[in-house]
């Protein structure tokens, strides 16, 4: 008994739902929470009829074109049917009423209600009532006996009675059911059924058990059970035939036994595993119909019980059904059963447990006959997994055996359809699907919604078109398409649209792209897939377009349609997305049981050097959900949504781990209201999203309007103050991660706001600190000042002193010192660095093509380095501060890169170059605050601290050379303000980001941090002389001398312009002299600048306010510090 | 004051719009608007909203009171109570006439809710004509009525002075021997 379990679909709102079919079965009537009863002409009936009826409808019944309701103003209506006018009301309760039923000739109605009443009522006369009283707490359900005689009710008083119509009184109570006081604490509806045509059994959902009573004698004769059915019964219905018995399950198991043979013969699960609460069975007893308490609708089809009694010849043997099923499940394209029975079989759950008891089961149940040629089949079964040639033809065998049995229910041995395996069952695997659409059989529907633009879909019956909109009007403006070959999947970037639509018997899959950034006249191109090769998924990059296809594999097409790359994927396809240069897809790594879905995730990274940042990892979701979105937020960091609501983002800085960022459903009024995630910004931290009341996604119709969601890590105790600062510590760090992605890939950073998120992490861990100080903590004080700077430790310090913690005070200072050190380390290195560079610079300039090759070599090593990305940052920094005027320039204009590149090009291997000296850290002065020990570490810190540097120039390299230096869409902010006001205050920013990055270069760096310093003069102390300074101070006085009133970085611009005028052997002399004389110059230079740094710092505290105080605290750490223990001790 | 006035002063109101453009956020004397982001709602008054739908740079979404169920629940209520109830906005006539007449293609069943508030409109203009027949019938020195709204005090203020002065003038002329009168005299 084949049978095809068609997709659910949502009918009612959330709640009791009730199901059945009209006398013709030509429609499906159902009744819900919402109080309307609704025709559907059938499952795909997109618009069905409805009726009013009420404001909540809780039972119905439908003979003779008269609908019967109970709805919750304590009456049963009628309703005439299909038309659906009101027919009068049949009688009423002093509650609602629970279940009504007619009887079978339809002339009556039974109505039970929570007034612990049953009534019969005369359909024709609804004076003539017979009240059945005797149940002592509300009525479950009623069931008319087929020959009118008898009435059998259930109720919450745990008892099942069969009352005598007629005489009005009870002639049996069974007490069989769990005691409740009320329908809504009831674990089971306990819907009854009395065996239709014969009359001859009752049959009673007891626990997991449906148990059949016989008529007359009222004596339990059998119990239909199954082994895989565990949960509440909910509801039984016969066939019309008799001869079947169909249940329902709390957790939505639907079962079908063969009466006679007591055999199950159909199992099937809710594909969500809600609660069937109603069953109906079609007339012709093919399908069966149900609902569940979340208003959804199914259809079971292709059930074969009224043929039953005529010989079936060729058809379906009952033997494959449940290896239809599961291959049902694993791959709906599926539909040429007999080529596929070997993978079909393996699937089955017969074969699955290969374990004595089952054989035993099995035997067990063989019916007498015990045939042999099954016992065949099954053996065969066992060893079908390893067996794979002989199978085939054995299992065909059997099957054509089962072709004849299964009909014939009495001699029909059904075992291979014992599946005696009670393990975890799959699940379906989720389908591919474009995040950010709606479902593909509505009429008017989303195929895409993203941060670029909208795609609509129309889909009536008049015409077929796709509408496309720009969130950004400047992108392009609306487009209006006809969609004359039936597209279902769309992509939009702010390039092109991408759109593709499935192939079909005669035509070829066809994926379509509109280019309507492209500057020639072609704005369209479109390509045929393989035949039988359909498009599953597809995304759009930067550039570059992706198809995920039904034969398993990834298509890239440049954006012009050139076909670039094709490789395979493990599994099918479930989603692909992508942003600038990289990809990624889910798929189903393997079936996924028990209501998870088994999903894995590629991140693929295009662009000059291709790579897989994760390879096929598994994606966490939450119990028992599915992937409901997927993108990357505007920055370029992946994140997912579960149909849980859980929002999840990649923690690049945890080796790629997905952290939850924040749960949608908990601002959700409603259970059934979910929200629609249509994009996730990182700074600012928004999660922007559509809410839908009472679904899952939103009507294009009225336009649905954006809301945005703040994020929340599910930290412990976030009610406590504690709690919420670490929610927002870690929050803060999170979502900074992507700045140090996004300058390693060579983008450009909004470096304003970098910096305002480290000065919030600090003052964040200030506050934490402050806290735990006040709790008594101080273990945990010493925790939270390792994660400081070096900067903010100080500050701790003296609010450890002055809140008189002297041990806490020490032991910061220990680790104020040990920063100390670290930067004092690194600083000397820094400066000798520089020495050393400077004396190989004019090789370095001569031959920059050399030196480009070096880098190349140096970024593969840095590729491996990927937890340096925080060092890498620095490195950046560093970089950013020493060619200031250059970067500034960049930073205005990101492709003129030629302009800058003379800076640039001897500045790449200042960095490089550095190699750690040990003997100049000696020789260097070191202060006195630090000892001989840590200065015995410290050469070898330097020599490691050294090797991880010296790779970290290749990005900086990487940056300056990389072609893809364009900037994110979002980002226009930089771009548009490029006043000499804001180049100074972003340096001014710049400079405070690295008081907070780069203790490294603190003490030297300080004096410089407060703006009246000239940032030309700082360029200079800190940058190896290069030719262009000599020139530059050789030839100041007349360019001062031509632009008074200019400031130093105008002068410094205009001196550039002078000097690149010069011809390349002046130029070439002028490097050659800063070769020999720079090194002398140099030291001279330190000591002078060491006499002013003193002067420069009181300005600059005079100058900075409380806040920028802390930042920019230009003190020399260490010695400060000793001054500390000093007073102390 | 004018009516034009007191649409002026309603236009200060802040309204969500979904720009279609991208804009950095600007700074004005009356504050800070912005940052403007294609496809996500932002606040700003309802000046610049109507300007930028003008120059179709935006859509205006409305505010969360113009809507059918709600005006027609408000309807009922102030037709049912005799006093006056209190209103969505302070500018709920000005808005609903400024939002209906610029940005009626955004706005869902636009021709209903100008209907529903002109009848509600209506009603509090009838009960505003009414109280102030019965404060000059009854000769009060002084009344209170709570939420109205400055437009519906505009609208009475101009005749309700006047005839009050004039009532005021009568009435002291008609007191014989009354200084006024015989000062008139002279």
């Amino acid at each position: 008994m084949p049978c095809e379990r068609k997709p659910m679909r949502y009918g009612h709102s959330e709640g009791h739902t009730e199901v059945c079919f009209d006398d013709s079965g030509k429609y499906i009537v159902t009744c819900g929470n919402d109080g309307d009863v609704r025709i559907w002409e059938g499952l795909d009936d997109d618009e069905p009829k409805f009726i009013t009826v009420g404001e909540k409808a809780y039972s119905l019944a439908l003979k003779n074109n008269k609908l019967v309701t109970a709805s919750s103003n304590n009456t049963v209506q009628i309703h005439t049917f299909p038309d659906g006018d009101p027919d009068g009301i049949l009688t009423r309760f002093t509650t609602n009423a629970t279940h009504v039923t007619f009887n079978s000739s339809g002339s009556r109605v039974a109505a039970g209600s929570s007034d612990f009443m049953v009534k019969v009522v005369e359909v024709s006369d609804s004076s003539q009532q017979k009240t059945l009283r005797g149940h002592e707490a509300p009525v479950l359900s009623v069931t008319f006996d087929p020959k009118d005689d008898f009435l059998a009710s259930a109720s919450c008083d745990g008892s099942v009675v069969v009352w005598n119509i007629k005489e009005q009184s009870q002639l049996i109570s069974l007490p069989l059911l769990q005691k409740t006081n009320d329908i809504s604490n009831a674990k089971s509806l306990c819907r009854l059924a009395w065996q239709p045509v014969t009359a001859k059994l009752l049959a009673v959902p007891v626990e997991s058990k449906v148990q059949l009573y016989e008529r007359g004698s009222w004596d339990h004769v059998s119990t239909l059970s199954d082994d895989l059915l565990t949960q509440l019964i909910n509801v039984v219905v016969w066939s019309p035939c008799g001869k079947f018995l169909a249940a329902g399950s709390v957790g939505g198991s639907l079962t079908v036994w063969d009466v006679n043979s007591k055999l199950c013969v159909e199992r099937q699960k809710h594909e969500k595993g809600f609660t069937v609460c109603d069953l109906a069975w079609h007339p012709s007893g093919s399908q069966i119909a149900y609902t569940d308490t979340e208003g959804c609708l199914g259809l079971l089809d292709g059930l074969r019980t009224s043929t039953s009694n005529t010989t079936n010849t060729a058809t379906k043997a009952a033997g494959t059904k449940p290896g239809k099923d599961y291959d049902a499940l694993f791959d709906d394209d599926d539909d040429d059963r007999v080529m596929d029975e070997g993978l079909s079989d393996t699937n089955s759950p017969v074969k699955k447990p290969v374990t004595g008891d089952d054989e035993d089961d099995d035997d067990f149940l063989m019916p007498a006959t015990g045939r042999v040629r099954n016992r065949v089949a099954i053996l065969d079964d066992e060893n079908s997994l390893d067996t794979g040639s002989l199978k085939l033809g054995q299992d065909k065998f059997g099957d054509d055996d089962d072709t004849g049995s299964g009909i014939v229910p009495a001699a029909a041995p059904l075992v291979p359809l014992r599946p005696a395996y009670e393990g975890p069952m799959p699940t379906l695997p989720q389908k591919a699907f474009q995040p950010g659409s709606t479902p593909a059989h509505l009429t008017h529907r989303f195929m895409i919604w993203n941060s670029v633009g909208i795609v609509r879909d129309y889909n009536d019956d008049q015409d077929n078109a796709i509408d496309v909109e720009f969130h950004d009007t400047a992108v392009h403006h609306a487009m209006h398409l006809t969609n004359t070959l039936g597209h279902t999947v769309a992509d939009l970037s702010q390039e092109a649209v991408l759109l593709a639509c499935p192939g079909t018997d005669e035509l070829a899959s066809k994926l379509q792209c509109l280019h309507f950034s492209s500057w020639d006249t072609n704005k369209e191109w479109m390509v045929d897939l393989p035949q039988g090769e359909d498009v599953r998924a597809l995304c759009l990059g930067q550039g570059w377009a992706a198809v995920a296809t039904s034969a398993l594999m990834i298509r890239i097409f440049s954006i012009g349609g050139v076909q670039k790359e094709i490789f395979s994927l493990p599994g099918n396809v479930v989603c692909m997305v992508a942003h600038g240069e990289q990809l990624l897809i889910v798929y189903h790594r393997a079936p996924g049981f028990d209501g998870e879905q088994a999903l894995g995730v590629q991140l693929l990274q295009f662009g000059r050097r291709k790579r897989q940042l994760i390879h096929g990892e598994p994606l966490p979701l939450s119990h028992r959900s599915y992937l409901s979105w997927f993108g990357f937020t505007a920055e370029g960091t992946p994140s997912y949504v579960d149909s849980e609501g859980v929002v999840r983002m990649l923690n690049r800085s945890v080796g790629n781990t997905w952290t939850p960022v924040c749960n949608t459903r908990e601002t959700c009024k409603s259970k059934s209201d979910h929200y629609w995630v249509v994009g996730i910004h990182e700074n600012p931290q928004q999660l922007r999203c559509i809410p839908c009341k009472g679904s899952r996604y939103p009507p294009t119709l009225p336009r649905p309007a954006v809301a945005i969601l703040p994020f929340k890590l599910p930290l412990c105790q976030t009610s406590t103050e504690k709690g919420q600062m670490e929610e927002q510590f870690c929050r803060s760090v999170l979502f900074s991660n992507h700045f140090s992605f996004l300058s390693s890939s060579g983008y450009e950073i909004d470096e304003d706001a970098q910096s305002q998120s480290q000065k919030n992490q600090q003052e964040l861990l200030m506050k934490m600190f402050a806290l735990s100080c006040k709790l008594e903590r101080e273990f945990r004080c010493v925790e939270l000042a390792e994660l400081m700077t070096q900067n903010v430790v100080t500050l701790a310090i003296r609010y450890a002193s002055r809140s008189r913690r002297m041990a806490l005070a020490q032991r910061l200072s220990e680790i104020a010192l040990e920063k100390a050190n670290l930067i004092q380390e690194e600083m000397p290195e820094e400066e000798e660095e520089q020495d050393y560079s400077s004396v190989r610079r004019p090789s370095g300039s001569g031959q920059s093509e050399a030196a480009q090759g070096r880098q190349s070599s140096r970024r593969y090593q840095e590729e491996e380095e990927e937890q340096e990305e925080e060092q890498r940052e620095e490195e950046e920094g560093q970089e950013m501060e020493m060619d200031e005027a250059s970067e500034t320039k960049k930073r205005m204009n990101p492709f003129a890169k030629d302009a800058v590149s003379p800076v640039k090009i001897t500045l790449t291997p200042t960095n490089k170059v550095g190699r750690a000296n040990p003997f100049k850290v000696l020789g260097s002065g070191k202060p006195s605050s630090a000892s001989s020990q840590p200065r015995v570490t410290n050469i070898l810190d330097n020599m490691t601290a050294s090797r991880k540097l010296s790779p970290l120039s290749g990005p900086a390299g990487k940056q300056n050379k990389n072609p893809v230096l364009k900037p994110l869409a979002p980002r226009p902010k930089t771009k548009t303000q490029s006043t000499l006001l804001q180049m100074s205050g972003t340096k001014a920013s710049n400079k405070k980001t690295q008081v907070n990055t780069l203790p490294a270069a603190d003490t030297h760096k300080q004096p410089e941090a407060p703006p009246p310093a000239s940032p030309a003069d700082n360029t200079e102390n800190k940058r190896p002389k290069t030719g262009f300074q000599f020139w530059l101070e050789e030839n100041r006085k007349s360019i001062t001398a031509d632009h008074p009133d200019h400031e130093e970085t105008d002068i410094i611009k205009e001196a550039m312009g002078r000097f690149r005028t010069l011809s390349t052997e002046e130029r070439l002399s002028w490097t050659e002299r800063a070769k020999n004389g720079d090194t002398a110059d140099l030291k001279k230079r330190k000591r002078a600048e060491g006499g002013a740094e003193g002067a420069e710092t009181e300005k600059g505290q005079a100058e900075a306010d409380e806040n920028s105080a802390k930042k920019k605290k230009s003190l020399d750490p260490s010695s400060k510090l000793s001054a500390f223990a000093f007073n102390k001790n | 004051m004018d009516a034009s006035e007191v649409e002026f002063l309603a236009e200060k109101e802040t309204v969500k719009i979904i720009p279609n453009f991208s804009l950095d956020k600007i700074y004005l004397i009356g504050g800070d608007l912005g940052p403007f982001n294609p496809g996500l709602p932002v606040d700003v008054p309802v000046w610049l909203a109507l300007n930028l739908k003008q120059r179709q740079k935006c859509r205006i979404v409305p505010p969360a009171w113009m809507d059918v169920d709600k005006l027609e629940e408000m309807r009922d209520l102030e037709r049912k109570e005799d006093t006056f109830t209190p209103v969505p906005s302070p500018y709920y006539m000005e808005l609903t006439k400024l939002l209906l007449n610029y940005a009626s293609d955004n706005i869902p069943k636009a021709d209903e809710i100008r209907t529903l508030v002109k009848d509600i409109w209506d009603t509090r203009i009838a009960k505003l004509r009414l109280s102030a027949d019965s404060f000059i019938s009854q000769l009060e020195a002084h009344a209170k009525l709570d939420n109205l709204t400055l437009m519906e005090i505009n609208t009475i203020r101009a005749f309700l002075l006047d005839s009050l002065n004039c009532m005021y003038k009568l009435r002291s002329n008609q007191q014989p021997g009354s200084s006024k009168g015989q000062f008139t005299d002279f």
